[in-house]
C-alpha cells in the first residue's frame, strides 16, 4: 500500500483551526438566538477566536502552497474551477471569514448590525458548511478509499462544534475570566463528545469491513504505526477522559474547578487536532494493479 | 477528427531495465526523489498455481475523465484537445490537491518549482515530431505511442493485432470511471 504524501500536518492544522473557528461561531450564533443576555460571555469569547482561527488556518494552507506563496496573484485562480472542492472551500471560507468578522465586531461593540438574526442564520449555515467542507475536501478523493466516505463530514462537523466550544470556553475562563453559568452549552458539549465517540466507532467498524485499502488505513490507526497517537491523544485524551469528567460533573458526582475545566477543554482540542492529523496520515492510495498479490 | 494520443505497453516484453525511467528523468530534469514513470513488479498465481512475475510499467494515463482535472481549483491541470492532460506551470498554485486525487499515483510535487508534476507524453518533443523519450528509449519496444484516432498509426495497429491474436488488453482501474488511455497488452 502506498501512503499519500502530498497532504501533511500543515493541512491537518488548517482543517483543525477552520473547524474550531467555525464551530465556536456556530454555537455562539445559536446561543445568541436563544438568549443573548445569558450567553454573552460565551458569545464574546467565541468572537475572539472565530475569525482569527479561521484566518490562521487559511494562513497554514497558504504557506503549504508551492509557487502560489511567492506568486500571490495566482491565488485569484483558486476560484475558477467550479468542480473543485478547493474552489468551493475558498468561496465558503471567504464568506464565513467576512461574516464572522462582522459578527465579532458587533459583539465587541465596534459596530451595530441591523438584522442580527439574519447574520446569525448566515453564520450557522456558512459555519456548518466550513466545518463540513474540511471533510469534503478529503472525501471527494476516490483515490484514497479511507477518506472517500460520507461519515467523514458528519464526524468533522461534530468535532468542529465540540472543539469550537472548547476553544471559546478556554477564552471565556482565562481571558474574560467569566464564571457565568452557561450550563446548556456544557451539556451540549458532553452530548457532542458522546456523539463523536459513536461516530468514530462507526467509522472504525465500517472501515474494518471495507476495501483492503480502508482496512489497511484503519489498522494503521488501531494497531499500526499511528496506534499510540490514536489511542492516547485522540481516544483517551481527546474523547474518553473529557467525556467521563464532564459526565460526572453533569451528574453532580465531580466538582471541576476552573483550572481542570480549562485543562479538559485543552485535551478536547488536542484530540480534535489529532483526529485530522491521523486521518490525513492514514490515507493510502487505492491499488492500481488489482489482480496482483500485494506484499 | 482530433488527434487522441495514447500509449500501449506490450507488457510481456518488459525486462525491467528501467531505461524509460532514466530517459524520462534526464529529458525533463525530474527532481531527484521522483520519477514520472515507474516499473512495478507484480506477482500472481497462474491457473496451475505457479507464481509468475510481471514487470508493469505505469505513468499518467491521460484520463478522459481525470480526477486531477476535476479537483484542480485553478484549471492549471487541464485536458487538451489532443488528449493530453497537461499542467500549466504558470497557473498552478501548488495546492497539491491533484496529487492525492490521482488513483494511479502518477503525480508528485516538485519542491524546486512549487508545482505539481507528471508525465506530459513529452509534449514539447511531439511538437518537434519526436516520440516520447520513454518510447524511443525502450530497448524491448514495450511502449507504443501514437494517435489512437488514426487507424494507420502504430498504436492502432498493435492494438488491432493484439485483439486479433486474442491477447488480453486492459486498462487500469476502469471501475473508477476515469477513462484512462494507457493500454496494457498481455499474453
Ligand atoms: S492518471 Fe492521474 S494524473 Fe494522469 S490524468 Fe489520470 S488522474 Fe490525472
Ligand atoms: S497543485 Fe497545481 S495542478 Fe495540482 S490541483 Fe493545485 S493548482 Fe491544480
Amino acid at each position: 500500500m502506498i501512503h499519500q504524501e502530498a497532504f501533511e500536518w500543515y493541512i491537518a492544522v488548517y482543517l483543525f483551526l477552520a473547524g474550531v473557528g467555525a464551530g465556536s461561531m456556530v454555537v455562539a450564533a445559536v446561543a445568541d438566538m436563544y438568549d443573548r443576555e445569558k450567553y454573552i460571555s460565551f458569545i464574546k469569547a467565541a468572537s475572539f477566536i472565530g475569525m482569527p482561527l479561521v484566518s490562521l488556518g487559511i494562513f497554514f494552507l497558504y504557506i503549504d502552497l508551492g509557487q502560489g506563496m511567492w506568486k500571490p496573484w495566482l491565488l485569484i485562480f483558486l476560484f475558477v474551477n467550479p468542480t473543485s472542492a478547493i474552489a468551493w472551500g475558498t468561496g465558503i471560507l471567504t464568506i464565513f471569514t467576512i461574516l464572522s468578522g462582522i459578527y465579532a465586531a458587533h459583539n465587541l461593540g465596534y459596530i451595530k448590525v441591523g438584522c442580527k438574526r439574519c447574520l446569525c442564520w448566515a453564520l450557522i449555515v456558512t459555519g456548518i458548511c466550513t466545518a463540513g467542507y474540511t471533510a469534503v475536501l478529503l472525501g471527494v478523493l476516490k483515490a484514497i478509499p479511507f477518506w472517500h466516505q460520507t461519515s467523514l463530514p458528519i464526524l468533522f462537523i461534530i468535532s468542529a462544534t465540540s472543539t469550537g466550544i472548547s476553544g471559546a470556553m478556554i477564552v471565556k475562563m482565562t481571558i474574560l475570566k467569566s464564571d457565568a453559568n452557561i450550563k446548556p452549552i456544557e451539556t451540549a458539549h458532553l452530548y457532542l463528545l458522546v456523539l463523536e465517540i459513536i461516530a468514530l466507532i462507526g467509522i472504525v467498524l465500517i472501515a474494518l469491513q471495507g476495501v483492503p485499502e480502508m482496512q489497511y488505513s484503519i489498522k494503521q490507526l488501531l494497531v499500526g504505526d499511528s496506534a499510540f497517537a490514536f489511542w492516547v491523544f485522540l481516544v483517551l485524551a481527546g474523547l474518553i477522559i473529557p467525556a467521563i469528567a464532564f459526565g460526572m460533573h453533569e451528574a453532580g458526582k465531580l466538582h471541576l474547578n476552573v483550572k481542570s475545566v480549562v485543562a479538559l477543554e485543552a485535551l478536547v482540542l488536542v484530540g480534535g487536532y489529532f483526529l485530522r492529523h491521523l486521518i490525513i496520515h492514514a490515507g493510502v492510495y487505492t491499488q492500481k494493479f488489482t489482480e496482483y498479490i500485494v506484499r | 477528427m482530433n488527434k487522441k494520443y495514447a500509449m500501449a505497453y506490450v507488457v510481456d516484453r518488459c525486462i525491467d531495465c528501467k531505461a524509460c525511467m532514466v530517459a524520462c528523468k534526464a529529458e525533463w530534469e525530474v527532481p531527484e526523489d521522483h520519477f514520472r514513470t515507474h516499473i512495478d513488479q507484480g506477482m500472481k498465481e497462474d491457473f496451475h498455481g505457479k507464481t509468475r512475475m510481471d514487470f508493469l510499467p505505469s505513468q499518467c494515463n491521460h484520463c478522459d475523465d481525470a480526477p486531477c482535472v476535476t479537483v484542480c481549483p485553478t484549471k492549471a491541470s487541464h485536458k487538451r484537445d489532443d488528449g493530453i492532460v497537461y499542467v500549466n506551470r504558470n497557473r498552478c498554485v501548488g495546492c497539491k490537491y491533484c496529487i492525492p486525487s490521482c488513483p494511479y499515483e502518477a503525480r508528485f510535487f516538485n519542491h524546486d518549482l512549487g508545482v505539481a508534476e507528471k508525465c506530459t507524453f513529452c509534449l514539447p518533443r511531439l511538437a518537434e515530431g519526436l516520440e516520447p523519450a520513454c518510447a524511443t528509449t525502450c530497448p524491448g519496444n514495450v511502449r507504443v505511442f501514437g494517435d489512437i484516432n488514426d487507424p494507420t498509426s502504430e498504436i492502432s495497429m498493435v492494438l488491432r493485432e493484439a485483439k486479433n491474436n486474442r491477447l488480453k488488453i486492459y486498462k487500469l482501474r476502469e471501475d473508477l470511471g476515469t477513462k484512462p488511455n494507457i493500454y496494457y497488452i498481455q499474453n
